[in-house]
């Protein structure tokens, strides 16, 4: 890869094939100088391997240098591989051969099922997301002079453990405006679009003896407004502390078509049920519509206390309705850790965190990128667009598919994210096979051959890229 | 980073199109700063949330958002940290440092060893042993909970941080030897034939010659697998038992009640991400090396 | 680490830098100082203890530590296993490095960890203080297949409702003593007069199966409650069905729920308290006795502000449910036998009465121990348990069913609460978990 990385220039490739790569002094910290002396170790590969050692050690001396690496890897990665191959074939208790049994549940129970869902989900996004965003900011920092700043903000959750990222997340999250910064960014930008306003909660009593009823959001009186008979419309569902220092209620006047819409609750209880009692408050400001037939004829709005009136309307029987607005409810933010947004939003996690990868190995890439072609399109009268689309991305090709294949297999892999910032009643929505291999194998049911099962799963998905990399190797050695 | 490689084709560019185009130059890199100045913040908002709810009380952070605190700083408070510390999390500050540094110089020690055998000595079957090497890159570390779990019970070491520090060896051996290997094959021939030449043993032309110019790619090993153990839960969450167990574990007990234990977990993840982001700092240079050199993992 | 020098030499200089986690810096001195644990029998012995318990809950359980210790010279360190006990304690009964002595929040665990022999017969010294101060009842819940091997060290009355008292008088409602009315007359006059009734902690899975679990056992009857818990009868059964539809009353109505239920499902144990107390968002929590641990910190006062109701009676008599925490010894050794006889004696229930949101059931302590007469009270009716008094069911199930984060019961009541009118799916999920986790 890291030839490929320097691609057909090189800069300072040639010397550093020759060069020993002793410490460098070329800061800022950059890109280039690391990635020539990287590539000065595949770049001098095929002159090595191909002359026969002259002076060269003897192999039993090899065995003594690869000890402790053999033991320690055949020991831990070996043969736990071979152990939970044969594991994964016998039951819970270890006891009872099942064949292929845990392979098959793992295709037919609904909650592995849901893991798998969200692997795909995780796959088909993340390392598209973050490829592309590493492309992006890559792109566009070869344009700022803060360059080195903004690579390494970008790049700091690296740094950052992936438990603390899941807390950081965790409290972006929050569903409370007043906790959680992501919502309360929304909620401040819904508000200057569209505030709530009115009396979100206000609704009339649930029963057939109030004498308004909620119709599509909207409140309706179930007596219809005639001129002499004033409609009452009580409400409850609204604290006291709202109404605090609103007027008393009154009755509306008994001549032309109005009514009184108000606070049908007494501190403390008591006062009798829709009626207009002096401890209770009137709503102030609502709008009222008066509805003939599906038409609205007037619109008025109540007073301090409450009453409202509708002059010069023909005489009739109208409809009195509180529409909806009235009651909007304040806009609350997104549910990020419900169900629905639970892996998007862990996913947005994963990005903060990777976003910076891929774009330092895409801008080390792009440095690498010949100067001369990208000029000659240029002078061609290449706008700038077609010389990214037809220049600068082919000629990127192999750093990207890099980036993205290491995306892939680490996303394979996710554990620690999901863990932490999915509340316990939403992780099993959010679930993916790396911790449900731990939570089977170690949770409360305690199943290590389904566990094993599941390991040897994630193991096989891996597998291609495993390929992927002996082949990508092989070509670079020959 | 790269700016002044960046700077000369916008030059000449600009020129090419005379005034207009370098107005719409000035233009389009000013909606480019912007955009990016937008991008650094939302990348930087998280972390200074996490921060600023660490140094609130436990009644601020639950009637107000972190972001007030910017109007009114005198909520600034150190009584989170000294009710963590108090509450034994040094412990586990420490047990994350007595296994991150084992754990990283046995793995830089024994790759050094095994990449310079694959590097530099020739013995039958070695590409084939170092494919196996590379395949193992990508080994997920699932496959060992179970197996490895019941070999620390039977070798008595199941819960210590003796058997923590192997397991992250272990796994952190391929990347280690590839990227180490890699690096050794590089160095030129010329500085080993002599010094075979003069009769030195292979271990001293390994300690004396190769050790020495290997010294950025070991750095940046060094860095990775520091990173890397530091950050780690789940091995610990499995074979780390409470007197043992690091940072990561400890709170991570304290999860499931977030809501109410945000006074806890806020300072306790500060104080865990306090010590990678300073090594970052002062080696990323390492770092970003150590990304190019073998970044598929 | 037991083996291996280098590794305790790692150890001991991590001890000498900064002390013993759980001793704080007081105990830490009781290896290197002999002179002062002389006379103390157990000087220098490491007891681990884990249990499920943070926060609060965990500061007052670690007094009690700290009781043993200055008695005995032992260092215990506490572990927290978080929520999900049978998920930490898995890998190291795997491992075989369990801790000392564990507290498992189910006696379901003790009969599954019996099984897999991961668990110690209690000393003759432990079980005659059980004999000496548990009713049969209670030490039964302790033992498996004839032997026992647990002690439950803590109680709790899982038959409550909590409620805030200023809420209730600014809205005039009045506690109920029947389901409906506390539906219809005392959740709707909070409603109205605009405060929310309940504040749920869905997201703890467990507050759920308690609260079916109350109005089940009220609703079908002690019979059927103990066929459920056996699941001799499915969870299709008519009587699962009239229970969801009655929880469905209180959890079906957004406006009675804080924050609809996709807020209560991201609330956890115990926000939802501070919600009540502290926040005063909410008029009432339905959980058990505890919550008085997290009351002061919200500001409120046990008796005062905090009062409770017992769960109203849904069918013909209200139902009495208690839990329960059960110490059982995991490795043997004198330190472990030594913890769970004093955990099981008078005089460490006593240090333990004394910190809010504890009941013994240990029928020796004292009442004069507790801190008001409200948890006196509920530790009356604990000690005297009568016949139509149950066990919390999903404890006594297998964990795989009854106490697992996302698993079995705890998930299929969240998703229950998601979509309330939908019973019969309930049910039929209920009934697949149970049939998976009880063949086993």
């Amino acid at each position: 890869m890291t030839e490929r990385l320097d691609g057909p220039q090189a800069p300072g490739g040639g010397d550093a094939a020759g060069e020993p790569p002793g410490p460098r002094e070329t800061p800022p910290a950059g890109v280039t100088a690391p990635v020539a002396a990287a590539a000065s170790a595949t770049a001098a590969v095929p002159a090595e391997g191909a002359a026969p050692p002259r002076l060269g050690p003897s192999p039993r001396l090899a065995v003594m240098f690869l000890l402790p690496a053999v033991l320690l890897l055949a020991a831990w990665m070996i043969y736990p591989l071979v152990y939970s191959l044969v594991r994964s074939l016998f039951d819970a208790s270890g006891s009872r051969f099942v064949g292929l049994g845990n392979y098959g549940s793992i295709f037919t129970d609904s909650s592995t099922l849901t893991t798998i869902r969200n692997n795909v989900i995780w796959v088909v996004v993340a390392p598209v997301v973050v490829t592309a965003l590493g492309l992006i900011f890559a792109v566009l920092t070869e344009r700022i002079r803060w360059a080195t700043a903004f690579k390494l903000v970008l790049f700091m959750p690296m740094a950052v453990s992936l438990l603390a990222a899941g807390v950081i997340f965790r409290l972006v999250y929050e569903q409370d405006p007043d906790k959680g910064v992501a919502n309360a960014i929304i909620t401040t930008v819904h508000d200057t679009f569209s505030s709530s306003t009115g009396y979100p909660g206000a609704r009339p009593r649930e029963n057939d003896q109030a004498p308004a009823t909620v119709q599509g959001g909207a409140v309706v009186a179930k007596q219809q407004a005639q001129p002499g008979r004033p409609v009452l419309i009580p409400l409850v569902g609204l604290s006291q502390d709202v109404v605090k220092d609103a007027a008393p209620a009154k009755a509306a006047p008994a001549d032309g078509i109005g009514g009184t819409v108000w606070l049908d609750v007494v501190r403390g209880g008591g006062g009798t049920l829709n009626q207009v009692d002096p401890q209770e408050k009137g709503l102030a400001g609502i709008t009222v519509e008066a509805v003939s037939g599906s038409t609205v004829k007037a619109t008025t709005e109540t007073a301090d206390d409450g009453t409202f009136r509708f002059s010069g309307l023909p005489a009739g029987s109208y409809v009195i309705r509180l529409p909806q607005s009235n009651f909007t409810a304040p806009f609350n933010g997104v549910t990020w850790l419900g169900p629905a947004l639970i892996t998007p939003a862990i996913i947005g996690a994963y990005i903060w965190v990777w976003a910076g990868f891929a774009m330092v190995l895409i801008a080390a890439g792009l440095s690498a990128i010949p100067r001369d072609a990208l000029e000659a399109a240029r002078i061609d009268g290449a706008t700038e667009w077609q010389v990214f689309r037809r220049i600068t991305v082919p000629l990127l090709a192999p750093v990207l598919l890099v980036v993205f294949v290491t995306m892939v297999i680490n996303v394979l892999k996710v554990f620690d994210l999901v863990f932490i910032i999915a509340p316990g009643s939403v992780q099993p929505q959010a679930n993916v096979i790396a911790l449900e291999m731990w939570r089977v194998s170690f949770g409360g049911g305690g199943n290590q051959g389904l566990g094993s099962a599941l390991s040897i799963f994630l193991l096989l998905l891996v597998v291609p890229f495993m390929i992927f990399n002996i082949r990508r190797f092989r070509r670079d050695e020959s | 980073m790269t700016t002044t490689v960046a700077e000369q084709p916008r030059h000449a560019m600009a020129i090419q199109r005379g005034v207009a185009g370098r107005i719409m130059d000035r233009l389009g890199g000013g909606v480019v700063q912007v955009f990016l100045v937008l991008v650094a913040v939302f990348w930087l908002v998280p972390t200074l949330g996490l921060l600023i709810v660490s140094l609130r009380s436990e009644t601020a952070n639950n009637s107000t958002g972190w972001w007030t605190l910017l109007t009114k700083p005198a909520e600034i408070t150190f009584k989170n940290y000294s009710n963590l510390l108090a509450s034994g999390f040094g412990q586990s500050f420490w047990n994350t440092v007595l296994i991150t540094v084992p754990a990283t110089l046995l793995v830089i020690g024994i790759a050094a060893m095994a990449a310079y055998a694959f590097a530099w000595i020739e013995f039958p079957g070695r590409d084939a042993v170092f494919l196996v090497v590379i395949a193992l890159l990508v080994v997920p570390v699932q496959i060992a909970l179970i197996p490895i779990a019941k070999l620390y019970g039977f070798l008595g070491i199941f819960g210590s941080i003796l058997g923590v520090v192997l397991f992250h060896v272990a796994f952190g051996l391929p990347f280690a030897i590839f990227l180490l290997r890699n690096f050794f094959v590089g160095i030129p021939r010329e500085l080993l034939e002599a010094a075979r030449m003069d009769g030195a043993p292979e271990w001293r032309i390994f300690a004396t010659v190769v050790f020495p110019l290997a010294k950025p790619a070991i750095a940046s090993l060094g860095i990775f697998q520091f990173l890397w153990v530091w950050n780690d839960l789940l091995v610990a969450l499995v074979f780390a038992d409470t007197d043992n167990q690091p940072m990561t574990k400890a709170l991570q007990s304290q999860m499931r009640q977030f809501g109410t234990n945000v006074d806890i977990l806020a300072p306790g993840a500060f104080l865990s991400l306090i010590i990678p982001l300073v090594l970052f700092f002062a080696f990323q240079r390492y770092f970003v090396q150590g990304l190019l050199a073998g970044s598929v993992k | 680490m037991r083996k291996l020098p280098i590794a305790v030499a790692l150890l001991g200089v991590a001890a000498a830098a900064c002390g013993t986690s759980s001793g704080g810096g007081t105990q830490a001195g009781s290896s290197s100082a002999p002179a002062a644990g002389g006379a103390k029998p157990l000087a220098g012995v490491k007891i681990e203890v884990a249990a499920k318990w943070t926060g609060d809950e965990q500061a007052n359980f670690e007094k009690v530590l700290k009781a043993f210790e200055a008695k005995t010279g032992a260092s215990v360190t506490y572990a927290s296993t978080g929520e999900d006990t049978g998920a930490y304690l898995g890998p190291r009964i795997e491992g075989g490095n369990p801790p000392d002595v564990a507290i498992l929040p189910q006696p379901g665990l003790v009969q599954q960890y019996a099984d897999q022999g991961a668990l110690k017969p209690l000393s003759s010294q432990v079980q005659a203080q059980i004999d000496q101060n548990y009713t049969p009842y209670w030490k039964e819940l302790g033992s498996a297949k004839g032997q026992v091997y647990g002690v439950l060290v803590k109680a709790a009355h899982k038959s409550l409702i909590w409620y805030r008292q200023s809420a209730f008088d600014d809205a005039g409602a009045q506690p109920a003593t029947t389901w409906d009315d506390l539906v219809s007359k005392t959740a709707q006059t909070l409603s109205d007069s605009g405060t929310t009734p309940f504040a749920l902690c869905a997201a703890s899975g467990w507050t759920l199966t308690d609260l079916f679990e109350n109005i089940y056992l009220s609703s079908a009857g002690p019979d059927n409650y103990d066929k459920l818990s056996k699941h001799e009868i499915p969870w299709t059964d008519a009587s699962v069905t009239t229970a969801l539809q009655k929880m469905a009353q209180v959890v079906g109505k957004k406006e009675f729920i804080l924050g609809g239920p996709s807020g209560a499902l991201q609330t956890d144990f115990p926000t939802c308290v501070t919600q009540v107390y502290g926040q005063k968002k909410a008029a009432m929590v339905i959980e058990a006795d505890f919550v008085a641990a997290s009351v002061p910190q919200s500001g409120a006062k046990v008796g005062e502000e905090a009062k409770i109701m017992p769960f109203p009676k849904v069918g013909d008599t209200a139902p009495v449910i208690l839990g329960g925490d059960v110490a059982v010894v995991m490795k043997d050794s004198k330190g472990a036998q030594a913890l769970l006889e004093y955990l099981a004696s008078k005089e460490g229930g006593e240090v333990w009465a004394k910190q809010p949101g504890y009941l013994s059931p240990n029928r020796n302590v004292s009442p004069d121990n507790y801190p008001d007469d409200l948890t006196k009270q509920l530790a009356q009716t604990i000690i005297s348990a009568g016949e139509s008094v149950r066990y919390d069911m999903s404890d006594l199930a297998p964990s795989a069913f009854g106490g697992t984060d996302g698993k079995g019961e705890w998930k299929d009541l969240q998703d229950f609460l998601r979509t309330p009118t939908d019973v019969k799916g309930a049910q039929q999920k209920l009934e697949a978990d149970a049939a998976k986790a009880f063949e086993k």
